[in-house]
């Protein structure tokens, strides 16, 4: 029986206009997102590779490695391109220094705000608002749909059990509409290679996951409605409440959520954050030339020059961990406090399954906020390969008060390819499949309220 | 008779459930977005005047000119309230000294970037999304819907002319839409005179110009969902034609049609034109490094052979011709330097333009663009609020610089100096004064767009919207007129 009614489910879905149409679009759209996501990974790529040479060719006439401006950049990720998250938000290029703070800049939409303006096509955006939608509109009259149209007490003047109905109406209607989105899906995942994206095995677990997190959401918007078609007396009030529905879940939770952390957690702002270091800086620099001044040498010529120099590098070094102490107590409080404001705000926002969604994919795809945190901590990591090698090129190195360097031999020109290369390694699928895992939970969660929900209401349905 | 039939539609209106529920929920999204946005505007009024009395603090606690670290900020505009644009991605801040060029850094995003994560909700995106998505779901069944339960037939049994009833049809539903929606709109600019926003006449003249385009922008989807209901047999048919073309409007023409421009015009990045300043910095600096030591040599040519006094003597005579000789190659050097950085900047900039242009003109095939770029052009947070702060903070910049050459000439850059000599060693010099009157340092300050500078670049946007629009109802009415009442 049950097997009945899905497929009669799947004829009529199927067999509609209005699918033919919706799963047009939707194959257009997806694919649209694969193919621009492509491209723009390959833009981005390029515009890397440009940058990185660029940078290397700056190095080429030095004679000195304390002089060279290294910079170290964020690469473009084959699943950034398809889950955007906050990557074109955030800074993607650091300065690199055997000392010092490490600060990422220019964003992408910083750089380029005609991105910022419309945003991209990925595919958070698709399942977040474009596939929702299509799911309320073939569900929204799942049940008080066939009542009116007197075909559900047709349905029930045979000896068809209630709870097989509803569970043959869910099933037939996920399969009939989930099932042929899987086809431009596969079409997509195929365009990847082919448009030369350099996707790891680690890279497709993790699509093959955001795909399945895509569904799940999708399956919520789906039984939500058929529990609204079921809860609702005409099909009208209950396309009108879900696309209600559809609003807060995508725009107003998510964002509200976010302004009302912000209010509740006061998070002290860049600027003054800034401001403390500057002065403990400057205070730091007085000292620093407080105590060169009382330097004496105690050689001569241009041995006391090398004795000054390792004086003032020693009174570098000091001055340095001073200021990392420092900075590290104040940044470690606005993290925390960062830490406690972003907890309240996912906490919050995760009433939204669109909320949810988005995290998990975000997650999957390292496009989340600890994008941030892990390029930061490599850069650290980094800045420590960096010093080392300076150090064993020059003897000091660069970012201290004073540096002295003198003119070499013009054909003593350094190497740039000796330089230690930064590697960017995206988190592995473990770790951020934890991550991901809280949403995960949530979006089954909603599932099986709604589902449980429909169940329920149905069998105390009143067919007339 | 034509007002009997806008009676008739406005009571058919503001009767239903479903008028209800579409009101509570537009209202409560514009007072949160009025809310959000005053909110976000005083949080970004605050950082900003924070910042600045941080600066002017250090300003007036440097005791030498070379100590001073000027920042300029980015200033928030009341108008941010009612489109973010992309007011939150661009820097806010720039150093301004000689050393490094203007560059707007630290975004809204880039330093809370919790904010990006879902965005902001702004009376924009509001009129956008959700008033389209209801001008659609009051108009997607005027005609057809009429035709299906048999009213139409009835209404036409009465000696109505057809084109009275489609002028009817519209203004009614105009009427039972536009004025519900502007009560909402309305408390909500009274919360900015609650919370104290200062709106001057100007604003006030935008906000006028922001809201007669919304309704023109919400006009447009009205006409579009009746002209559908005109060519369609079916309401449904109606209502899924008009979700794929909204969708289409709303969501993806914008993003394709730049998405598409980039495709086409790669832009350097910022990173890559830097290290093309350093490769060049790096390339001549070796001619100027022994031009500085040939000046030195000379001199030291010139006092060969002296006694310790009589080179003392030479020296101190012909400090000042030294020191003007460097300050001449330093001059000559950051000119070049500065010319070769805006020949970079300038080929950037025209590929910049090239693809804003293409990406610009693609994305205005829909009316959502056009209305999102008129709005952003009112609000300043479109996508040349960078360039203009940038263009003004350069001229700022040279303007700084010209006045501390003047004060470091006057009083000495006031930092320390240290001089070796393989003889004498080490000396060490605190050239750092007790203070530096800083009182007529100059103040960066921008000077705010008029009513008719942001008025000019949306005209051609306003044009389509209002292109489309009559092209809409036209379309309606002329096939209205032929329309198979049966």
């Amino acid at each position: 029986m049950l097997k009945l009614i899905i497929e009669k489910e799947l004829r009529e879905i199927l067999g509609s206009a209005k699918f033919v149409f919706t799963f047009a679009v939707c194959s257009v759209l997806i694919l649209l997102t694969f193919y621009v996501g492509a491209k723009n990974y390959q833009i981005n790529k390029s515009q890397y590779d440009a940058a990185k040479t660029e940078n290397v060719r700056s190095m080429q006439d030095l004679t000195d490695w304390r002089m060279a401006q290294v910079k170290i950049f964020l690469p473009p990720m084959p699943l950034a391109s398809l889950v955007n998250g906050v990557s074109n938000d955030i800074g993607r290029n650091i300065d690199m220094a055997g000392m010092g703070e490490l600060v990422a800049k220019e964003s992408k939409y910083n750089e380029d705000p005609i991105y910022a303006v419309f945003r991209f096509l990925d595919l958070d955006f698709l399942f977040q608002i474009i596939l929702s939608l299509f799911a309320i509109l073939f569900t929204y009259n799942a049940i008080n749909g066939e009542k009116e149209g007197g075909t559900l007490a047709l349905s029930f003047s045979n000896s068809i059990p209630r709870d097989k109905f509803i569970l043959g109406k869910i099933i037939g209607s996920f399969i009939a509409l989930a099932t042929p989105l899987i086809i431009p899906l596969l079409i997509g995942c195929l365009l990847l290679p082919v448009l030369g994206v350099p996707m790891a095995a680690q890279d497709w677990f993790k699509l093959f996951f955001i795909i399945i997190l895509g569904f799940l959401y999708f399956s919520v918007f789906l039984s939500m409605s058929v529990f609204m078609s079921v809860i609702m007396k005409q099909s009208s009030s209950s396309f009108l409440m879900m696309l209600v529905i559809w609003i807060f879940s995508v725009i107003v939770i998510p964002r509200t959520a976010v302004i009302v952390a912000g209010r509740a957690v006061d998070v002290p702002s860049v600027d003054e954050v800034n401001s403390q270091k500057s002065k403990y800086s400057m205070q730091l620099s007085d000292e620093f030339f407080h105590k060169m001044m009382q330097f004496k040498p105690t050689q001569e010529g241009m041995d006391a020059f090398k004795e000054f120099q390792t004086f003032t590098a020693g009174l570098s070094e000091t001055r340095a961990a001073q200021l990392k102490s420092f900075t590290d107590k104040i940044n470690q409080e606005r993290e925390n406090k960062q830490e406690l404001q972003q907890n309240f705000a996912f906490g919050l926002s995760r009433i939204s399954p669109s909320a949810c969604f988005s995290l998990a994919a975000t997650n999957m795809a390292c496009t989340s906020l600890k994008l941030i945190e892990e390029f930061n901590r490599q850069a650290v990591n980094y800045q420590g390969i960096f010093k080392d090698f300076q150090m064993s090129k020059t003897g000091a190195t660069s970012g201290g008060m004073i540096m002295f360097t003198t003119r070499g031999d013009k054909d003593k020109k350094i190497d740039p390819n000796e330089l230690p290369q930064f590697q960017f390694i995206p988190p592995s699928f473990g770790s951020q499949f934890g991550k991901a895992l809280i949403d995960l939970a949530i979006l089954i969660l909603y599932n099986l309220i709604f589902f449980i929900g429909s169940f329920v209401a149905f069998l105390k349905y009143d067919l007339r | 008779m034509f007002w009997i039939l806008v009676q008739k539609e406005l009571k058919a209106i503001l009767q239903s459930p479903k008028f209800a529920a579409s009101f509570l929920t537009f209202s409560l999204l514009i007072l949160l977005s009025f809310y959000t946005g005053i909110k976000e505007y005083k949080d970004f009024d605050k950082n900003y005047t924070t910042a600045k009395n941080l600066v002017q603090t250090t300003i007036d606690q440097a005791d030498s000119w070379g100590k001073i670290q000027y920042q300029a900020f980015r200033e928030p505009s009341p108008m941010q309230i009612f489109a973010t644009g992309i007011n939150n991605d661009v820097g806010r801040l720039t150093a301004i000294n000689k050393y490094q060029p203007v560059k707007l850094e630290h975004s809204v995003y880039n330093d809370d970037p919790i904010f990006a994560v879902f965005r902001y909700v702004d009376f924009t995106s509001i009129v956008t999304i959700v008033l389209s998505l209801f001008a659609i779901l009051f108009s997607y069944d005027a005609v057809n819907g009429e035709r299906e339960i048999g009213t139409l037939k009835l209404v036409f049994s009465n000696a109505i002319p057809r084109s009275r009833f489609i002028l009817a049809k519209f203004t009614g539903s105009w009427l039972g839409l536009a004025i519900p929606i502007c009560i909402p709109i309305l408390l909500g600019l009274l919360l900015l005179l609650l919370f104290g926003i200062p709106v001057t006449g100007a604003i006030w003249v935008k906000i006028l110009f922001l809201l007669g385009i919304s309704l023109l922008y919400f006009t447009f989807f009205l006409a579009l969902g009746i002209l559908v209901s005109c060519l369609t047999k079916y309401s449904s048919t109606s209502f899924l034609i008009l979700l794929v073309v909204w969708i289409s409007f709303v969501f993806i023409i914008p993003r394709i049609g730049v998405m598409v421009a980039g495709q086409f015009i790669t832009v350097p990045s910022t990173a890559e034109l830097e290290s093309q300043r350093t490769a060049y910095r790096t390339q001549t600096w070796d001619n100027y490094s022994q031009k500085y030591l040939d000046i030195w040599n000379k001199m030291a040519e010139g006092a060969k052979g002296m006694s310790e006094d009589q080179r003392q003597k030479y020296y101190d005579d012909h400090k000042d011709e030294v020191r003007k000789q460097q300050d001449d190659l330093q001059k000559e050097r950051e000119q070049a330097e500065n010319e070769f950085v805006e020949r970079l900047n300038e080929s950037a900039r025209n590929k910049r333009d090239q693809l804003d242009k293409l990406g610009l003109i693609l994305s205005r095939f829909s009316p959502t663009s056009a209305y999102q770029l008129t709005v952003m052009n009112l609000c300043g947070t479109d996508i040349d609020l960078r360039r203009r702060y940038e263009d003004a903070l350069k001229e700022f910049r040279q303007k700084y610089n010209d006045f501390l050459d003047v004060k470091m000439k006057e009083d000495g850059f006031g930092g320390y100096s240290i001089s070796f000599s393989s003889k004498g060693g080490f000396t060490f010099k605190d050239g750092r004064g007790k203070s530096v009157d800083t009182r007529n340092l100059p103040q960066f300050t921008y000077s705010k767009e008029s009513v008719a500078a942001a008025l000019v670049p949306s005209i051609i946007d306003m044009c389509i919207i209002i292109v489309l629009t009559l092209a809409a109802f036209a379309g309606a009415y002329f096939i209205f007129l032929k329309y198979d009442l049966r």
